[in-house]
Order: structure tokens, then C-alpha cells, then sequence
């Protein structure tokens, strides 16, 4: 029995229908793919971009909002953090490294970040894809995305809450509040890390406490009253000024300004806990980012779940109404298949050929729907990519595998509805149907 | 496999044996649709069947091929009482000695006329063999179709029954039946059809039985049956 012949002059008969009916199955799919794709890709990337980020502290506040301003550098106004810690933490033996981080200004809508040159290197993980990092004030660091260029003078202006400029232009709001007569030296740009500190331009922190008339944290602050390190963009482009004292921990000044949040990297994971439970007393709070992710995951993955029933639900309501139409169709054909009989084919090839019928545009579906799932994966990561700087690697895993291949199964056992019906049908009647 | 000690598609002889067919009207009363005592049709003869229409003509054929069963009586086909045979087995022995044309072609019009002639071997074999092409082929000739490869949504009612004739040949059957084969054709196409029908049952020494309205064709059979209710209904 060889049911091909008759079955591609049914699909054929369908015209467009046929490959209608892929589509709509494949759109039901790739819906439900793209759902579960994504939510993995977002949280795989959103880990990722918390990788040194071991431990944060800051002002007592939400943890949450920390984490989004420090690791996802969502604009925001942060309580400052007394600048002591800074050297509590250096005389810490359970720290290995630590750097604070201090926000506000922007260029270009890129937000500049005060640091330390370490941290800026992710504690030696990274070396500058382009020049090198930033080794004394007035120096800047880009990220891979930025749109400086080594060399360039960048001048930030003080960032306002909630209005943060397109990225890579000029916006009138930044002009407004321009730090006059400040500017920054490109010195190096750090390679592509997939996270929104790609757009991110760093320089040290001692800059940004002195353009904020904050001192620069150093015990040697009065010898570089009368050299401000500014002027070091509009006259001796690419060479660091001599006068600048060092930058960098210790911050051994009287005064030491205060930052909005500070990074740990402990030396083991005793000591980040005792840290941990230290900064959270007295006016300060301290967590590892993963718990902030933990609990925003937990949150992501009900929703995820919501989505995952609903396009579930979604997709068997098209599969039964495929299935509804190819019955309609079947009707229709019924002295087609009468005809069939009646020059000797048995009740089984009848039933063969529709049952292939429709099984073959459900698969045909469930596999285009696999690609095109992905394919939404992709321009969704793209849109995300383009929006927060957080790069997505999004791919089709096992569950979503078996999710087609599940829908898959059960379109195919729908598909015998039809292919009963016409197995059924009493060929004389058939033959006499109009 | 088929109780059938005659080898497939040989000819034999069709008896009809106090065969009746009744059914029931809407009020659940029986009504007799055919009532035929007896009739015997010889190897390679050919029986025209007359009469009007709600006379039982097609439900003659539908009887002889074993697509419905009698209510009485019983068909047979050599040693083979075709109507005690269950449905699988009808299916194979309908499939092994009958070629049927239609009134309305019934063809697959998305298939071309070499595959719509050969569609009955893919009941049986997976794989149609150079032979069989060449048979699909050579019947497409012999029945006046220039072109195998055209499709037959586009052939014209004439060239589509050529077609169903050629795909009733395409098994080798023993027996014919022809459903009313010229009633949707013009009076020119009806006689070269009819010709074609008979011309082909006589070359392959199949029986050949025609229900027909068409006076010209029944004038060719070497039997007639008149279904016509009353007076009579007799065999000549």
C-alpha cells in the first residue's frame, strides 16, 4: 500500500489552506518556545552580568534597587554610604579586594563611573582590548559600546534621576547640567563583557568626589589644590598630568567621602559570610546579588509559568481546531474517498492517507514552529541587547524540545479524529454524495 | 486470503441467485429496491441494465461488487459468494476482479492521467514497477489520450471518461461495470465512448455489465436487463 500518491493530491487540493495550517501551528509553537527560551536566556545573562559582583554593600535601602544600580546601572538616587568603610575595609584580612562605586554623572547618556582601576579590570579578569586602564585622575576607561574613542575628551554632566539621554548623543538636558570646565581623558577601552557596563565610562573615583568639591580620599589631598587635574583634557591630550597624586585604595584621607555602594570580593566563603554579617548592622546593609536574583527569578518563573499554560492552552486550541477543519475538509471529500473504495482500496488506505494528511501539516508545523520559536528567541535577546546592554544566549533546550515534541504527539493523535470519521463513512452514500 | 480457488482477475461466471435488496422508508416501513430471481452471465458476455431511474440499476452494480450486501439471496463469482464474504475480503476480491466507471469519472483531478490510470495499484504495492508504468502508459494510448502528463482538472469530459475507462483496465479485471458511463457527455462523445467501453471488455475478455439510459449503448450489450417495476421485469 503506498498512501503518497493520494496523499499529495490532498494536500495539493488544499491549496492554501495547507500551508495555512503549518503557520498556525507553527505560530502556537514557537509562542510557547520563545517563552521558555527567553526566560532562560534573561536569567543565564542577568547571572552572568552579576559574576564579580560578589559582595555588595551600601546604604540601608532595597536590596533590589541596589542591585539594579549597581549591576544593571539602571539610574537612580542612591543614599550615600560613610566613606570610613573604605578604610575599615582595607585593613580587613577576610577582603581580598574591594572597590566603591560612585554614580551620577553621565556623557552621551553613557553613565560614568567612579572606581578603582582594579575593579575597573575586574580584579585582573580583563585587560583593556584597546590602550590601557585608567592610572591616574582625569583619566577615563570606556566600555566596549561607548562611542568615544581613545584620546577623546569627555566632559559628563551631573545626571538627573529618571531622565537618562539616548546613548551616544548629546542630549540637551546633559548640557544643562554640564560640569563646567571637567572633562576626562580616554585612555583604553575594555573588551565586551555582555553586561550594561559595556556602556559604561569608568574613571577613578578620586575624580568623581573632586568635581563634586568632595576632596579626593587621600591623605596627600592639598598638594594637588593648585594643579586641578581638568585641565589635564584641554591642554595635554593622552598624557596623564605628573602633579596628580596616586589613586586607588588605601583611602587613607581624614575625610573620606562618602560612596553610594561599595564592592567585596572576599577571600573565602567563611569570610564573606562573617562580612556579610557585619556591614549588616550600623547603618550600612550588605548581600550577595545573587539572593537579590534568586528571589527576582522565583518571581520571573511564576510568570513564566502563567505564559507557558497559557500558550499550552493556546496551542492545543488550535491543534482541535485544525483538527475541526481537516474533519470539514474530510466531509467534503467523502465521495472522493468513496471512489477509492469502490475501485478496491481497502478501508485502511483511506485511512492512511488522511490520517497522513493531517498528521504530516501538524508536524510539519510542530518543526517549523521549533525554528521559528528560535528565531523570536533571537530578535527578543536582540531588543533586550539593544535596550539594557545585557547580552542574551538564548538556545532550544531539552524542555522545549519535548514541549514540540509533545504537541507534536498529541496533534497527531488528534489528527486520527478525521481519519476515523472518513474510515467510517459508508462508501455507498459517499458515492452518492453531491 | 480470499476463499477464491480461481486465480485473481481469471474470468468466471456472475450468478445472481433470489437476490433482493429492501430498505426502510422514514416511517421505519421496508420497500423493495431490487428483486432479481435469477441471472447467470457468462464469461466475457456483456448485459446492459435499463430502466428508470429509482429502478435499482446502481444498486445492481453496488450489489455485484460487493459494496453493499443483499438483504436475500446471494451474488456469486465462480466459486466465490462474493456477498457472505467479510468486508476486508470484498475489499481485495473487488480490488483483484472488478473495474468500475462512473458516471461522473470520479478522477483525482490534482494527479496527471498516468497517475490517476495506475492509482489502483498503490491499494496494494508500495512501489509502482516499470511494468505497471508502461501498462498506465499504454492504456492512456489505447484510449486516445495524447498527453500521460497532463493533469485531469483540465481534461474535458470526454477525455476524462477515457480516463476512467483506462484506470477500470488498469487491473485486468474480469468483470466491468459501467455506472450510467455516458450520461454526462454529449451525443457525439457517448458513441465513441460507448465503443471504447465495449471494444475494451471484449480485447480483454472481461465481462461487462452497463447500466445505462443511453439506447444507442444498451444496443450494444448481448444481454439486456429492463428494471422497469411492471409488468414484467424479465431477463432476455
Amino acid at each position: 500500500m503506498n498512501p503518497f500518491p493520494m496523499l499529495l493530491a490532498d494536500l495539493r487540493a488544499l491549496r492554501w489552506t495547507a500551508p495555512a495550517i503549518v503557520l498556525l501551528v507553527a505560530i502556537a509553537i514557537a509562542s510557547g518556545i520563545a517563552i521558555g527560551a527567553q526566560e532562560r536566556a534573561l536569567r543565564q545573562g542577568s547571572a552572568r552580568a552579576a559574576d564579580d559582583f560578589d559582595l555588595i554593600v551600601g546604604a540601608p535601602g532595597s536590596q533590589t534597587q541596589l542591585v539594579m544600580s549597581t549591576v544593571y546601572l539602571q539610574p537612580d538616587a542612591l543614599p550615600l554610604l560613610d566613606g570610613r568603610i573604605l578604610q575599615a575595609l582595607a585593613q580587613d584580612e577576610r577582603v581580598a579586594a574591594f572597590a566603591p562605586l560612585g554614580f551620577g554623572d553621565v556623557s552621551r547618556g553613557y553613565p560614568v563611573i567612579g572606581t578603582t582601576a582594579a575593579f575597573a579590570g575586574r580584579w585582573g579578569r580583563i585587560a583593556p582590548s584597546e590602550g590601557r586602564l585608567f592610572a591616574a585622575e582625569g583619566e577615563a576607561v570606556i566600555g566596549a559600546d561607548v562611542n568615544y574613542r581613545p584620546g577623546d575628551t569627555i566632559a559628563p554632566s551631573h545626571g538627573t534621576a529618571g531622565s537618562q539621554g539616548r546613548h551616544g548623543e548629546d542630549s540637551e538636558e546633559e548640557h544643562a547640567h554640564r560640569h563646567e570646565g571637567h572633562g576626562y581623558t580616554v585612555v583604553g577601552r575594555l573588551p565586551k563583557l555582555g553586561s550594561p557596563w559595556d556602556r559604561a565610562i569608568l574613571v577613578p573615583i578620586e575624580s568623581v568626589w573632586e568635581i563634586h568639591g568632595l576632596g579626593n580620599g587621600h591623605a596627600s589631598e592639598a598638594a594637588t589644590s593648585d594643579a586641578p587635574f581638568w585641565h589635564a583634557g584641554t591642554t595635554r591630550t593622552g598624557t596623564p598630568p605628573e602633579t596628580i597624586g596616586r589613586i586607588g585604595p588605601p583611602f587613607d584621607g581624614k575625610r573620606v567621602p562618602g560612596v553610594p555602594a561599595i564592592v567585596i570580593k572576599p577571600k573565602s566563603v567563611a569570610g564573606a559570610y562573617a562580612l556579610r554579617a557585619q556591614y549588616r548592622q550600623g547603618g550600612t546593609m550588605a548581600f550577595f546579588p545573587a539572593e537579590v536574583l534568586v528571589s527576582l527569578y522565583g518571581a520571573l518563573g511564576d510568570i513564566r509559568s502563567i505564559l507557558v499554560v497559557a500558550s499550552a492552552a493556546n496551542t492545543v486550541l488550535i491543534l482541535l481546531s485544525v483538527v475541526l477543519l481537516l474533519i470539514a475538509v474530510n466531509g467534503l471529500r467523502r465521495r472522493r474517498y468513496a471512489t477509492l473504495r469502490a475501485l478496491g482500496a481497502p478501508r485502511s488506505y483511506v485511512l492512511l492517507v488522511t490520517w497522513l494528511g493531517a498528521a504530516l501539516l501538524i508536524a510539519t508545523g510542530c518543526i517549523l514552529g521549533l525554528g521559528l520559536g528560535l528565531a523570536a528567541t533571537h530578535a527578543v535577546s536582540g531588543l533586550v541587547a539593544a535596550r539594557t546592554g545585557l547580552a542574551l544566549s538564548p538556545s532550544v533546550g531539552i524542555g522545549e524540545l519535548s514541549q514540540a515534541a509533545m504537541l507534536c504527539l498529541v496533534g497527531s493523535v488528534l489528527a486520527a479524529l478525521p481519519a476515523l470519521a472518513s474510515y467510517r463513512a459508508p462508501v455507498l452514500s459517499g458515492l452518492r454524495a453531491d | 486470503m480470499p476463499s477464491s480457488p480461481l486465480p485473481d482477475g481469471h474470468a468466471a461466471t456472475l450468478v445472481l441467485d433470489q437476490l433482493t435488496l429492501d430498505r426502510r422508508d422514514g416511517d421505519g416501513r421496508s420497500f423493495s429496491i431490487l428483486a432479481i430471481p435469477a441471472l447467470t452471465l457468462e464469461p466475457g458476455t456483456s448485459l446492459g441494465v435499463s430502466g428508470p431511474s429509482g429502478s435499482g440499476k446502481s444498486s445492481l452494480l453496488h450489489l455485484v461488487a460487493g459494496l453493499i450486501t443483499p438483504s436475500a439471496g446471494r451474488v456469486s463469482w465462480g466459486d466465490t459468494v462474493v456477498s457472505a464474504l467479510a468486508e476486508g475480503e470484498r475489499d481485495r476480491w473487488r480490488r483483484r476482479t472488478i473495474g468500475f466507471v462512473f458516471q461522473d469519472f470520479h478522477l483525482v483531478p490534482e494527479l496527471d492521467v498516468a497517475a490517476n490510470i495506475a492509482l489502483p495499484a498503490s491499494f496494494s504495492s508500495w512501489r509502482l514497477d516499470a511494468v505497471d508504468r508502461r501498462r498506465a502508459l499504454d492504456l492512456a494510448e489505447q484510449m486516445g489520450l495524447a498527453d500521460p502528463r497532463r493533469r485531469a482538472a483540465v481534461l474535458s469530459r470526454g477525455e476524462q471518461q477515457r480516463v476512467a475507462i483506462a484506470r477500470a483496465l488498469f487491473g485486468k479485471p474480469a468483470l466491468l461495470l459501467a455506472d450510467e458511463p455516458t450520461a454526462s457527455l454529449d451525443a457525439a462523445r457517448s458513441e465513441a465512448i460507448g465503443a471504447l467501453l465495449v471494444e475494451a471488455a471484449t480485447r480483454c475478455g472481461a465481462s461487462l455489465i452497463c447500466a445505462s439510459h443511453d439506447a444507442a449503448l444498451l444496443a450494444r450489450m448481448d444481454r439486456r436487463l429492463d428494471l422497469t417495476p411492471t409488468p414484467a421485469k424479465h431477463a432476455t
